[in-house]
């Protein structure tokens, strides 16, 4: 188990509560790929890749409910991570721990006078790097090149046009308030918080504003022995989905650059099939009002001192409303259509709901007792229920008189007469039952066992099959306490633990193992009315049952030097059995060509270390440092049983224009993440690729044969991945500088692939195309050519802060702060930013989106009263 | 002790809220229907029975997927699909069918067996529920049960029949999940299935009238016995000429009923195809729309039309630009050819909106009027070579010969997708009575053919363009079928018949070994199903 604790989060504006730890715990991989976008979520994966198609990424379990939404948490609400990277530790979470877990708490009432914390920041972001395409000037004179054979295409529409530019939003400010409220009592807490969370990023159209609260107290009564525990949070939070939309950059990077934004006449100049970006972004509408609420309480009763029983309840419920209009004047009302019917210049309206409940019922009875002084017993048995359902309603239109309506009047578009207004609506729901048991035992606190058992049922798998069993057992060694070690004064703490754990996963979508009848489009009948035909949907699989990952972890925490060095270090294994998967199957005898089943094997090992160390301490100066590095190996052992055999899996669909194929290729036995394709051996003189063929021979691209002359050509799962925290102090100015970087991985660079080839023109390239490119005269082409070294450095976050000591009692604390994040990165990779997403079966893709990476800088004010 | 009593009980309270929960792990469907719950009366039948029809778009029609269509067209004579600047390239697969160098693992060869195992599926899918379902009680009888069960078995023998023109020698399923791993039948294992299959069900169908639209009546079971024997020669080893005559006769007779009225060639080259061709009185069988009334359509542009044809006709879709018509194919018109001038698009084109306005390309012609021109060549870059890579985005005439009609217009886009047309009933026949004679046509043989061909030339070209017995040669017959045919998906299977499809060459194509004739099995499935025998001249694995 790994912790972060409120004083190790990163610093500065956080759009999401995991940018607080992301480099901070070894084995742990939060990526942002798209950069600071407010309204998008980081990629997380902890100890690489665990499953085909079941759920990736961790269980976030917030003040024990488990599946908590972080968007009700707000960076000073939260008091710590937990995050349990073993198996032996997740155990105990069982079914949902196999990619790991991560617990975190929140902030709570403390005994002791009343507090008021105040935090604020605002914040203002600037593009890291922009793409580096032909400007106007260099597009004509491009025009103008003799040598140009696509001069005649170009066409010189005399304006000088940066779209990229006016999607950008330059006087972003974002600003965030956080008042929290707290005190407490001998027989109660309480703490109650609220915020306000305005973010406005870099590129318009893309906002989010949250606001909300969280309120926790708990109180204990009944004659001492009974304890209660309340939380409750909301987040109202408002975002608009318009912009930010990777397509639209790409959009506007790829238009002639001597393109106006407006006709003469005042509207949006519009060319072939494609919309101005500029016009889509200020002729639609896309917001989303969101509430998100949890509600849990936990009572505890110790009616004999050693003896608890608890009940546990929670809610979280979700409930999301879309709105979307595009006016009657936008490109999408002239050239779009609804149902296959042209929208003819009268608007298009959509309303979407969206609500979902997780329900949790968790009952626990926890012994605990110390017999002859030595020995330490604990026991624990509990029961775990939990529902979820969730729904939606979605209904389009279109036919509007004029804009004034919006989405706010559905029915007032003929396309409802007419036949083609849209209306859709589904619902599902799941469930999980878990009973759990949990026995501890040490002794003299130096050497310590424990065991887990779980026998858990979903609701998703085959008939026979729903209920599984996940034992785990761990044990401790504190060597540091045996009288041997008593001559070895500089250990001041070595303890070394080993664990062994099943855990399971269930993230796969509802109804796999039973038949269903969908509608397949409407037929005529013989009565002369065209009605729905049915059919089955899916291959049904009764013997659908629960993926299970064994892991092994060994691991070793160590104390040096009084305490100036501590540190730990794991080693573990892992080996995910039974994967879940939509596998190829036989077809026939099945109807669809795929069934979700259970097959495979992948194993990943790895090394995790994490330093923490003190390297000065003086009267007024000190200087700390932290370090965390991982590296991990994944290989699919393999996806074969006697029903199922598959060569291999592809993943990383490239897609886009000349439908490129896929780029990664995973066979049994082989390493997750594999590059595959055309090896590139150079031109023609009239500028053809030439590949080599298996034989070895360069031939030109139509003399290869796809998958017998491709290649395992790179791979893009960083090898390496490490950061390193310093921090210095000097009386009451502090310092943080924070390093992250990742080694050891290619990067297929599809914006080259794409733009960097003449062939996009008289559509704009980019510079390279002209230049580094410039000898290819021949179609867009995957293979190693456009594969670079992705490796980086990155000064990731810069802290200055001053604690103010006021000789008040009023104020108790009192901090200025300025961050500035990812300002610097050294690479080689020659896109706009090397941390491309490495989680997932489709890593090191560097896509054809450029939203602006970018460096943000804060000004932040903690205040304590 | 009391109060422990009480403390306990409270703590067993707590604990046991939970014991007493809910154990029960049952799925509940709400969005979608569980099939035991299902076939209660005669509607909810006829939706299984119909699931297939709904499906087969996807593979027979060219509706953007990797279809039975592509495959029997852009590896033949006619069609193609050139590169066209940073368009079409996509991986080469259009220059390896174009090529026949196609390879087993790639999805071009996949996808066509996946659609059409699936649409097997759904045939047997619902005969297996069928079993189940009381049907008396449903309100269906004994003569209509009789007649679901020969539609959907009928039906699947089609899918067979296709599946066996591809890949030759194929598993033979009839239930839902078992066997496990069905061993590869031979090809004359699979004729002998589908003439079963077909000549046991095709008489319980009803005949074909306006009510049967879009369904499988006695007219398309005997087309499909008509093209089984017309084949065989080829499928089985054994020629079946007189079979194949006989199946033609009882349709061209008029004994399995006509859609509107007895069946008849239609009059002119536009009634077949267009948007009100319900009311068509030569076709057999297809798969039919309603625009109007439903959200589908048959949906050619993706794979056929430009970047801005929407523009040409006044409608809603562009499409990829994709298939276009090679120029040795084009050629193979006559200019006084009405086929040529009505089913093909050419020439400079104008906004049907308002003529005056030209259509402007959008690509290697961005802003300058688009000029569709036979031949596939990088003009815009004073090119002069012509081959698959050579294309540019006017290159090739287009397809236009199921036309959507104007969006203002009544029926746009109504138009049905023909499978079967009477037409072709009577060059099946004429060419069964022409290889029993020794490859010389008959006078009746040559008459089929000149009542077809009459319609493409006016009164006065005709008189020079009618077939005699001595210019009716097989090689002629084989040109005309192309040229009637033309964008119906049966080029390849007429072409192979003929002993042309691996021995001749044209535009960019040369001959290629005779076991491209069939495709080999997909790869996913050679490693799916441990039974299957791939077919000679691929990779056994």
């Amino acid at each position: 188990m790994a912790t972060v604790k409120t004083e190790d989060f990163n610093q500065g504006g956080t759009r999401n509560a995991l940018d607080l730890v992301q480099g901070k715990v070894a084995g742990l991989q939060i990526t942002r790929t798209q950069g600071n976008n407010p309204n998008s979520s980081p990629a997380v994966q902890l100890r690489g890749i665990v499953s085909i198609n079941g759920t990736q990424s961790p269980l976030i379990v917030i003040d024990g409910v488990p599946g908590g939404n972080l968007d009700l948490l707000q960076q000073d609400d939260i008091a710590s991570f937990d995050v349990l990277k073993d198996g032996s530790a997740a155990a105990i979470y069982g079914t949902r721990g196999n990619a790991g877990v991560i617990l975190i708490t929140t902030k709570k009432g403390k005994a002791g006078p009343a507090r008021f914390d105040y935090s604020t920041y605002v914040q203002h972001e600037s593009v890291a790097r922009r793409p580096n395409f032909l400007n106007a000037d260099q597009w004509r004179a491009y025009r103008a090149d003799p040598a140009n054979q696509k001069a005649g295409q170009m066409q010189d529409l005399k304006a000088t046009t940066d779209f990229y530019d006016l999607l950008l939003n330059k006087q972003n400010l974002s600003q965030y308030h956080n008042l929290a409220l707290s005190g407490g009592g001998e027989k109660g807490s309480y703490r109650a918080s609220m915020y306000y969370n305005g973010a406005d990023p870099i590129t318009i159209q893309n906002w989010r504003k949250q606001f909300g609260g969280r309120l926790s107290f708990n109180q204990r009564g009944f004659g001492d022995m009974l304890t209660a525990q309340v939380n409750l949070a909301t987040n109202f939070n408002r975002a608009n989905l318009l912009g930010g939309n990777s397509g639209d950059f790409e959009n506007a990077l790829g238009r002639n650059p001597t393109q106006p934004v407006f006709n003469p006449d005042g509207t949006y100049y519009e060319e072939g099939s494609t919309t101005n970006p500029l016009g889509r972004l200020n002729q639609e509408k896309n917001e989303r009002a969101q509430q998100t609420t949890s509600a849990d309480v936990r009572f505890t009763l110790e009616p004999i001192p050693g003896l608890r029983a608890s009940a546990f309840g929670a809610i979280i419920r979700d409930n999301q409303n879309d709105n979307e209009y595009r006016s009657t004047q936008s490109r999408f009302s002239d050239i779009g259509t609804l149902n296959g019917t042209p929208v003819k210049k009268t608007g298009y309206a959509r309303k979407y709901n969206y609500l979902s409940t997780s329900q949790t019922f968790e009952s626990t009875l926890e012994y605990e007792r110390t017999v002859a002084q030595d020995h330490s017993l604990k026991a624990l048995a509990g029961y775990s229920y939990q529902y979820f359902v969730a729904e939606n309603f979605s209904g389009a239109n279109s036919g509007f008189l004029n804009d004034i309506f919006q989405e706010n009047n559905l029915g007032a578009g003929n396309f409802l007469q007419l036949g083609k207004s849209s209306l859709s609506s589904g619902k599902e729901d799941n469930t999980l039952i878990a009973f759990f048991g949990r026995l501890n035992y040490a002794y003299k606190d130096k050497y310590m066992a424990q065991a887990i058992l779980r026998r858990e049922g979903s609701s998703r798998f085959g008939a026979n099959n729903k209920y599984g069993y996940f034992p785990a057992v761990s044990a401790g060694w504190t060597i540091s306490k045996e009288s041997f070690m008593s001559n070895l004064a500089f250990v001041n703490e070595l303890k070394l633990r080993v664990g062994y754990g099943v855990t399971g996963n269930q993230g796969i979508p509802n109804y796999q193992s039973v038949v269903r009848l969908s509608t397949g489009n409407q037929y005529l009948n013989d009565d002369g009315i065209w009605r729905q035909t049915y059919g089955p949907s899916n291959n049904p699989n009764p013997n659908l049952r629960w993926e299970r990952k064994q892991e092994v972890n060994v691991g070793v925490d160590f104390a040096l030097f009084n305490g100036r060095l501590t540190g730990a270090l794991d080693l573990y294994q892992r080996r995910t059995s039974d994967l879940l998967g939509s596998f190829n199957t036989q077809l026939p005898p099945f109807v669809q060509s795929t069934l979700f089943t259970n097959v495979g094997v992948i194993q990943n090992k790895g090394i995790e270390l994490t330093l923490s160390g003190t390297v000065l301490k003086k009267e007024d100066f000190s200087w700390s440092m932290d370090f965390a590095g991982s590296t991990q190996t994944n290989k699919l052992v393999s996806f074969s049983d006697d029903v199922f055999k598959v060569t291999f899996l592809t993943f990383g669909d490239i897609g886009g224009f000349g439908a490129l194929g896929p780029a990664i290729r995973t066979i049994e036995g082989g390493p997750l993440g594999s590059f595959y394709g055309k090896r590139f051996a150079g031109f023609t003189p009239e500028g053809r690729w030439l590949f080599y063929k298996a034989t070895g021979e360069a031939v030109t691209a139509d003399k290869i044969v796809p998958n017998d002359d491709y290649a395992y050509i790179g791979n893009g799962i960083p090898k390496v991945y490490a950061s390193w925290t310093n921090r210095f102090q000097y009386k009451n100015l502090d310092l943080s500088l924070f390093f992250r970087g990742k080694f050891g991985y290619d990067i297929l660079n599809l914006q080259q692939v794409f733009f960097g080839n003449k062939i996009y023109l008289p559509n704009n390239v980019l510079v390279d195309a002209i230049t580094r490119n410039n000898q290819i005269n021949d179609a867009l082409q995957f293979s190693d050519y456009y594969l670079e070294p992705g490796g980086f450095v990155k000064l990731d976050n810069v802290t200055l802060g001053y604690n103010i000591k006021l000789n008040t009692p009023l104020v108790r604390n009192l901090r200025l702060y300025l961050t500035g994040r990812n300002l610097l990165t050294i690479t080689k990779y020659r896109g706009l930013d090397p941390e491309v997403d490495d989680t997932g079966l489709a890593p090191g893709i560097d896509g054809r989106g450029f939203y602006p990476r970018t460096r943000s800088f804060t000004a932040g004010l903690n205040i304590g009263f | 002790m009391k109060r422990y009593t009480l403390q306990l009980g409270l703590t067993g309270l707590l604990t046991l809220s939970g014991l007493t929960s809910c154990t029960n792990l049952d799925e509940t469907l709400y969005s979608q229907i569980n099939s035991a719950q299902f076939y209660n009366n005669r509607q909810e039948i006829l939706s299984g029975v119909l699931r297939p029809y709904t499906h087969a778009n996807a593979w027979i029609a060219p509706t953007s997927q990797q279809s039975y269509w592509r495959l029997n067209e852009l590896t033949a004579d006619q069609l193609a699909w050139p590169q066209k600047g940073r368009h079409g390239y996509d991986d080469a697969q259009w220059i390896r069918l174009h090529g026949h160098s196609w390879v087993f693992t790639e999805n071009n060869i996949w996808n066509p067996w996946s659609l059409l195992f699936t649409g097997v599926g759904f045939c047997n899918s619902t005969l297996g529920d069928f079993n189940r379902v009381d049907f008396a009680r449903a309100g269906v009888n004994d003569t209509e049960k009789a007649a679901f069960i020969a539609e959907l078995k009928v039906f699947r023998a089609f899918h067979y029949m296709k599946l066996m023109d591809l890949y030759g020698n194929i598993p033979i399923v009839t239930t839902v999940g078992t066997p496990l791993s069905p061993p590869t039948a031979s090809r004359a294992e699979v004729f002998a299935f589908i003439e079963k299959e077909l000549k046991e069900n095709v008489d319980l169908l009803p005949n074909l009238s306006k009510q049967q639209i879009g369904r499988i009546t006695k007219a398309a079971g005997y087309a499909m016995l008509s093209e089984l024997y017309l084949n065989a020669e080829v499928w089985l080893g054994t020629a079946k000429w007189d079979e194949c005559i006989a199946a033609c006769d009882k349709i061209i007779r008029g004994e399995t009923g006509g859609l509107n009225g007895a069946p008849a060639l239609d009059p002119d080259l536009v009634s077949t195809f267009n948007n009100t061709n319900d009311n068509s009185k030569e076709a057999l069988f297809q798969l039919t729309y309603d625009y109007q009334a439903t959200p589908t359509r048959c949906g050619w542009n993706s794979d056929f039309y430009h970047f801005a044809q929407r523009l040409i006709y006044d409608g809603d879709a562009n499409g990829n630009n994709g298939v276009v018509v090679i120029p040795s194919a084009y050629d193979a018109f006559k200019d006084t050819d009405l086929r040529k001038s009505t089913w093909m698009l050419i020439g400079p084109q104008y906004q049907a909106a308002d003529p005056t306005k030209p259509v402007l390309g959008t690509e290697e012609y961005r802003d300058k009027p688009l000029v569709f021109v036979k031949e596939i060549r990088r003009a815009s870059e004073n090119k002069t070579s012509s081959t698959m890579i050579d294309g540019e985005e006017n290159s090739g005439a287009r397809f236009n010969k199921y036309r959507p009609g104007r969006q203002t217009e009544a029926k746009y886009w109504s138009n049905d997708w023909l499978i079967y047309r009477l037409t072709e009933i009577y060059f099946n026949k004429a060419e069964a009575l022409m290889r029993k004679n020794g490859g010389t046509a008959t006078t009746e043989a040559v008459e089929l053919i000149n009542n077809c061909r009459k319609r493409a030339f006016s009164a006065a070209d005709f008189t020079k363009e009618a077939y005699t017995p001595a210019t009716l040669t097989l090689t002629e017959l084989l040109a005309e079928r192309g040229r009637e045919f033309i964008f119906e998906g049966k080029r390849r299977t007429d072409m192979i018949r003929a002993g042309a499809f691996t021995r001749v060459s044209w535009w960019d194509h040369q001959p290629s070994d005779p076991s491209k004739n069939l495709f080999p099995i997909p790869q996913r499935q050679l490693a799916a199903n441990p039974n299957l025998v791939q077919n000679p001249g691929y990779p056994a694995r």
